[in-house]
């Protein structure tokens, strides 16, 4: 047996974390650490603040427990698993949110979600009158919980709604310690933080490995390669690319001292945080030829590890339109007729203009008064999973830059105009290229756009004409004030497609089908999710497909009508606690919201 | 799920309420509240259990580990069981966390070896 070599030695050490900044092995270091990791969510959070200064709010003896789990047979947790708490992180009063991986899978339903938006909006108002309160969000999850589709998508887009409206007044840190990591809806949240921090064990992206693979095939990506995925999203990859700012082992002592620095250092400064770099995101994703794309590791150098301008030069652009690594590469298993109805309708909407091409696949149009966006298929997009009208990474970063543009352009105007989010969206895109760089950050530059735009003024429409899925309606129309959707059998909103939330269940799409009668969020009939509480109108046409001018009128009508409203309404997305039908199907969420409210002025009256 | 009430015989007081526990596969948690004086929502002298459980077919292990535990345990009031699975050790285990969590043990009837 021959003795390990230095070289393997070291790498071994450094894989331990043993050897910090380069330097000699420190082993005694590895041996007096105090695993992060292993801890429940209270016990994480317990372990960031300062000693003995934790108080739980809204804990598990309040029993805010998800509604909907019982009628489907899975067991609930009391807290819904999701500890919220106030404390201080040297000395600094803080709260923290913090995802119980084991529970769900950390899966976020509509209390565990309600819990987060809540604290950072009792954070962000803390902060307003005079006490900046910064957020520590501990993010473990795989995103949507299934079981809660509906409402638990829509707690995403308020829960990053919620998470701007804080980051602009304190910091808010994001901590993937590991080790489900942050996924799906969550994912985009932690692409809004003022300040990510992450383990080697940590993972962040918008889908992971094993849903790309049932969508795209193992060519595309391979869910049982464990050194690629973590090569595409792990924590090291996403340091070493600027997608996160602090790598720490997996030590109770190095979390802790990586938060207290992140919330010493206060909010960020206007325009400097990574959502808000388009400029960086432009570049970076210009530098990107998806028909010969580079491996995780080259990416490192060419983008750098700072969120910054891009070493590396634009890509030559791909010789052939359509060009693809393999045959079938943009074929998705759940793919259907790319849908032609965002083109039609926003065709029939701008009515006299026509409208043109941002980039390929996202169309705008301008009237007196009112712009349209829609994300349209394209047959020809380089990034070849997203030609069927998936929301991809060129998509996010035009909607990104046509919100931004509206908002500089109208700064000065007495009115500012309307903003209608056309949405015909299969899904995001699923796929290794668009993992590797970072959907989820793209995602939330639009989200971000979005956001500022609406509190900035503009009323901010959403008008479901198709589909409207997952990831792809979190960036283009859940950020609206108001959300339309055609009544049509083709519409069709929802967290996940049937046949992934059927195999992700454990269940068949007939089961499914049974359960989402009696179960509101789990629906994929428009007129069932249309009860939750957040729908401003169901429109009556007599064709979606090939709208007449009576259909178009009506449309345009009601358009005119939530304008005004969100004219006259609130800027965040508070409303959508308010309507009849939440008061009925978001019960659960309106009690988090009121037992926070109540328990942290009592905890703060100290 | 199934959900199983219970009843043992009990006649220690916690002096406060217990959480310890997640919902995660294999394990459960556990909620303990002092009961109200009056012995209200069950017979005065027992200890209320509600157990819920994404695992069906082993009420006879669940009422001997309960059993069991409560013979030796005597510890009132209302205890919330929220299962996902946890082997009768585990079940057990958290029991008595609980029931440590909840107020000073009272030597005399814990911790017998079996």
């Amino acid at each position: 047996m021959t003795p390990p070599t230095n070289a393997t030695r070291d790498e071994a050490a450094r894989a331990l974390g043993a050897i910090a900044g380069g330097q000699s092995i420190d082993w005694e270091h590895v041996l007096h650490r105090r695993s992060f990791l292993e801890l429940d969510a209270l016990a994480r959070a317990e372990a960031l603040v300062d000693d003995g200064t934790i108080r739980v709010l809204c804990g598990p003896f309040e029993r805010l427990e998800s509604p909907w789990l019982v009628p489907q047979d899975v067991t609930p947790q009391s807290d819904d698993g999701v500890v919220i708490a106030q404390g201080t992180i040297g000395g600094t009063a803080v709260v923290i949110a913090s995802i119980e991986q084991k529970f769900q899978g950390g899966g976020v339903g509509e209390v565990s979600g309600a819990k987060i938006t809540q604290a950072l909006r009792l954070a962000a108002a803390s902060s307003r009158h005079g006490t900046p309160i910064p957020a520590v969000l501990l993010l473990e999850t795989g995103g949507v919980r299934l079981q809660e589709a509906n409402l638990g998508l829509n707690a995403c887009a308020e829960i990053c709604s919620a998470l701007l409206e804080l980051r602009a007044l304190a910091p808010v840190i994001g901590v993937v310690a590991g080790s489900v990591g942050s996924f799906g809806g969550v994912s985009i949240a932690t692409g809004l933080c003022t300040h990510v921090i992450i383990t080697p064990e940590g993972r962040i992206g918008l889908n992971g490995a094993a849903v790309i693979e049932q969508e795209a095939g193992a060519e595309e990506f391979d869910s049982s390669d464990r050194s690629l995925i973590w090569a595409v999203d792990g924590g090291e990859q996403r340091r070493s690319t600027g997608l996160a700012d602090t790598l720490v082992v997996d030590d109770v002592g190095e979390l802790r001292d990586a938060v207290r620095e992140a919330v010493a250092a206060g909010p960020a400064s206007p325009g400097s945080h990574r959502s808000e770099r388009l400029d960086v995101l432009d570049a970076r994703l210009a530098t990107i030829d998806p028909a010969n794309p580079p491996e995780p590791r080259q990416l490192r150098e060419m983008w750098g590890d700072t969120y910054g301008t891009p070493p590396a030069k634009p890509a030559a652009p791909t010789a052939s339109s359509g060009a693809e690594p393999r045959p079938g590469a943009a074929r998705s298993r759940s793919s259907m007729q790319p849908s032609r109805r965002g083109r039609t309708w926003i065709t029939a909407l701008a009515a006299g203009t026509t409208p043109r091409p941002v980039i390929r696949s996202v169309l705008r149009a301008d009237t007196d008064g009112t712009t349209y966006l829609a994300v349209v298929p394209d047959p020809g997009n380089p990034f070849y999973r997203a030609r069927q009208g998936q929301v991809g990474l060129t998509e996010c970063a035009a909607l990104a830059r046509q919100f931004r543009e509206i908002a500089a352009d109208d700064a000065h105007r007495a009115e500012r105009r309307a903003i209608v989010a056309v949405v015909d969206l299969p899904s995001q895109a699923y796929g290794r290229i668009e993992e590797m760089a970072g959907l989820h950050q793209a995602i939330a530059a639009a989200v971000d756009a979005t956001e500022a735009a609406r509190v900035a003024g503009h009323p901010i429409v959403a008008l479901v004409v198709g589909q409207a899925l997952s990831g792809g309606f979190l960036a283009h129309g859940l950020q609206s004030s108001q959300l339309l959707a055609l009544d049509d059998p083709g519409v069709e909103i929802h967290a996940i497609h049937r046949q992934a939330a059927a195999r992700i269940t454990l269940r068949t799409v007939a089961q499914l089908d049974e359960l989402a009668k009696t179960i509101p969020p789990l629906s994929y009939d428009v007129r069932v999710w249309a009860t939750l509480g957040f729908c401003d109108g169901l429109l009556k046409v007599s064709s979606a497909e090939s709208p007449t001018p009576d259909d178009v009128q009506t449309v345009a009508q009601a358009i005119s009508g939530a304008v005004a409203r969100a004219r006259s309404g609130p800027a965040d997305l508070s409303n959508r606690l308010e309507s009849a039908d939440a008061r009925r199907n978001r019960k659960a969420s309106r009690a988090v919201r009121d037992t926070l409210n109540r328990q942290w002025t009592e905890h703060s009256g100290h | 799920m199934r959900t199983q009430y219970y009843q043992f015989p009990a006649s220690r007081n916690p002096a406060r309420r217990a959480h310890v526990g997640v919902v995660g596969s294999g394990d459960l948690e556990v909620l303990l509240e002092p009961g109200t004086a009056d012995g209200s929502g069950g017979a005065a002298g027992h200890a209320q259990v509600r157990v819920r459980t994404s695992v069906e077919g082993f009420d006879e292990v669940w009422q001997a580990t309960l059993e069991r535990f409560f013979a030796r345990t005597p510890v009132l009031g209302n205890w919330e069981l929220n299962d996902a699975g946890a082997t009768p050790a585990l079940v057990t285990l958290r029991l008595q966390q609980a029931a440590e969590a909840a107020g000073p043990a009272d030597t005399a009837d814990t911790e017998e070896a079996s």
